[in-house]
């Protein structure tokens, strides 16, 4: 008997998102966003510890209402992966496994890290050296 | 179906057989992420402190022993932290067995220079910079 | 809002699906077609509409979605018994597994509105309309809603999910305790539906080699008897970058099981088992 080669039933396509499956996602983009960031962020104590006219460059471009969008976008994400990570080690402890607590962990990760990052950045703005 | 063919899929699912390792780095994920929950935190105040206020700055704060032993270890634990977590998830998507060694290779490297570069950065501002 | 209990419909929807391209990630032959509509009867009041995956091996190169506009005043209360009316008087070669129509064969495990369920247990005054019917993901589709599972089979068998243990005395029993008995409460009745591992997005993309949430929390449910002397062998067959590691605590499988079993917590377990050994 000759067969046809099968379909594949549909996944990623037709699933439902869920709070689970979102923060699994947004624990992930996060984690590749604090990458992108730790790498400037080395970048940007190398050029200060080399000294020359690149750090001034290199503030000035975090400066910019785009470099400020980039810095509150990876603030809320190393909150985020921060949140969620101490969710994810409570897990690791095989803790909070009832579904209304993985529940609950999640919006209070959600929430967590949105207020912190808003009162980072209310910290941020009020610092002398920022305007 | 025939029983060879159930002998192909059971074949199939046991594949090359375990690997008889992968706690190792999954622990060393969890020890890296315990680690840097309060060396995140010490993170953004030492950024907070200096923002906006020039490589001075910097550079007193790292002048206090103290003060660059944390910011060392955050960036050594950021770079660790960050191949084994970029690892998984070349794991994860990449399949095609070259790319993937490939891939991993890369994060490898480039995360011994990111460890090597921001520590080399720190103690060289911690030390008294370029003047 | 907060999930109690997995049979819980979420009160409302902000994504129906993720949003990524329709295509994606499939092969060109397992892209979804539209396909036809079966309109309800003439005076029928009570119409859901039913989306329902279909591909016939003997004629479709491509599956499709048919619409069929079901009486639900004259059907039975569960998504089964919709289909089962669809089977018997609109259209008869449409393809599904069932037997027990009550929660305890798994037959009849199906990806419901999204997420993964027994068509059996599933109320249909619980589901929005239209109501999408498609098989369990991630399968090779042999017709319609009916998925070739022999590889989650297979994978369930390289476990080897059976008492390991020396044999007992001739006159004795293997005696279990009340406790040790209970450690295997919330463990031992999955009913191998596979909705949790066709559920898992890390099966999704690495099932060939990452056994998935059924399997595991099968193979906790060994490491869990107090009967069994293979421990040190079942963790060493368990021990690997693929097989459990590459759970990434999701919960997609805790979140839908039909059976209300947790098989992230079980997996927890094995990973916490496999850490104590070390030191």
């Amino acid at each position: 008997m000759t067969e046809r080669t099968r379909p594949r039933s549909p996944h990623v396509q037709i699933y439902r998102p869920q709070l689970t499956s979102v923060l699994s996602f947004t624990h992930r983009l996060s984690g590749i966003a604090l990458s992108v960031g730790g790498v400037i962020l080395v970048v940007w104590l190398l050029l200060a510890a080399a000294g020359g006219s690149a750090f001034g460059g290199l503030n000035a471009a975090l400066g910019s209402w785009f470099g400020r969008l980039l810095l509150f976008l990876w603030t809320f994400a190393l909150f985020f992966h921060l949140c969620n990570g101490i969710r994810h080690l409570f897990w690791d402890a095989v803790l909070g496994f009832e579904l209304a607590n993985i529940y609950r962990s999640g919006w209070l990760v959600v929430v967590a890290s949105t207020v912190l990052t808003v009162l980072t950045w209310v910290i941020a703005m009020s610092m002398p050296g920022v305007a | 179906m025939a029983g060879s063919d159930d002998r192909a899929v059971l074949r199939r699912a046991r594949g090359l057989g375990s690997a008889k390792s992968g706690v190792r780095h999954w622990w060393w994920q969890r020890v890296t992420a315990v680690a840097l929950v309060p060396l995140t935190v010490w993170m953004l105040v030492l950024l907070l402190a200096t923002a906006g206020e020039g490589r001075r700055a910097l550079m007193v704060w790292l002048g206090n022993p103290a003060v660059s032993v944390l910011t060392v270890m955050f960036v050594v634990m950021m770079a660790w932290h960050m191949v084994l977590g970029l690892t998984v998830i070349a794991e994860d998507y990449l399949h095609h067995e070259g790319v993937k060694f490939a891939a991993i290779t890369l994060i490898q490297v480039g995360g011994v220079i990111v460890g090597v570069a921001g520590v080399i950065s720190v103690l060289w501002l911690a030390l008294g910079g370029t003047q | 809002m907060i999930i109690r209990r997995s049979e819980e419909q979420p009160r409302w929807t902000l994504l129906r699906r993720f949003p990524v391209p329709r295509g994606f990630h499939a092969a060109s032959r397992s892209r979804v077609q539209a396909g036809r509509e079966w309109p309800a009867p003439e005076g029928a009041g009570n119409v859901k509409r039913m989306q329902v995956y279909r591909y016939d091996p003997e004629g479709d190169e491509r599956p499709r979605v048919d619409t069929f506009h079901v009486d639900l005043d004259e059907c039975g209360p569960m998504l089964l018994d919709a289909l089962i009316k669809i089977k018997n008087q609109i259209d008869p070669t449409l393809t599904f597994r069932r037997s027990c129509r009550e929660g305890v064969c798994g037959s009849c495990a199906m990806n419901i509105n999204g997420t993964n369920w027994l068509a059996c247990t599933r109320a249909l005054d619980e589901l929005d309309d239209p109501v999408t019917v498609y098989p369990l993901n991630n399968l090779d589709v042999i017709k319609d809603l009916v998925g070739d599972q022999s590889h989650a089979f297979a994978q369930y068998a390289a476990i080897r999910p059976w008492l390991r243990a020396s044999p007992p005395p001739k006159d004795r029993e293997r005696l279990q305790s009340p406790e040790q008995r209970r450690e295997l409460d919330g463990y031992y009745e999955c009913i191998l539906c596979f909705c949790c591992t066709s559920g898992c997005p890390s099966h999704w993309w690495n099932g060939d080699r990452f056994l998935g949430p059924a399997v595991l929390l099968q193979a906790w449910r060994w490491l869990a008897d107090s009967r069994d002397e293979a421990t040190g062998e079942r963790l060493d067959e368990l021990e690997d970058p693929f097989r459990l590691y590459r759970c990434h605590t999701i919960l997609n499988c805790t979140r839908t099981c039909p059976k209300g079993l947790n098989p992230g917590k079980a997996i927890a377990e094995i990973k916490r088992k496999l850490l104590e050994r070390q030191g």
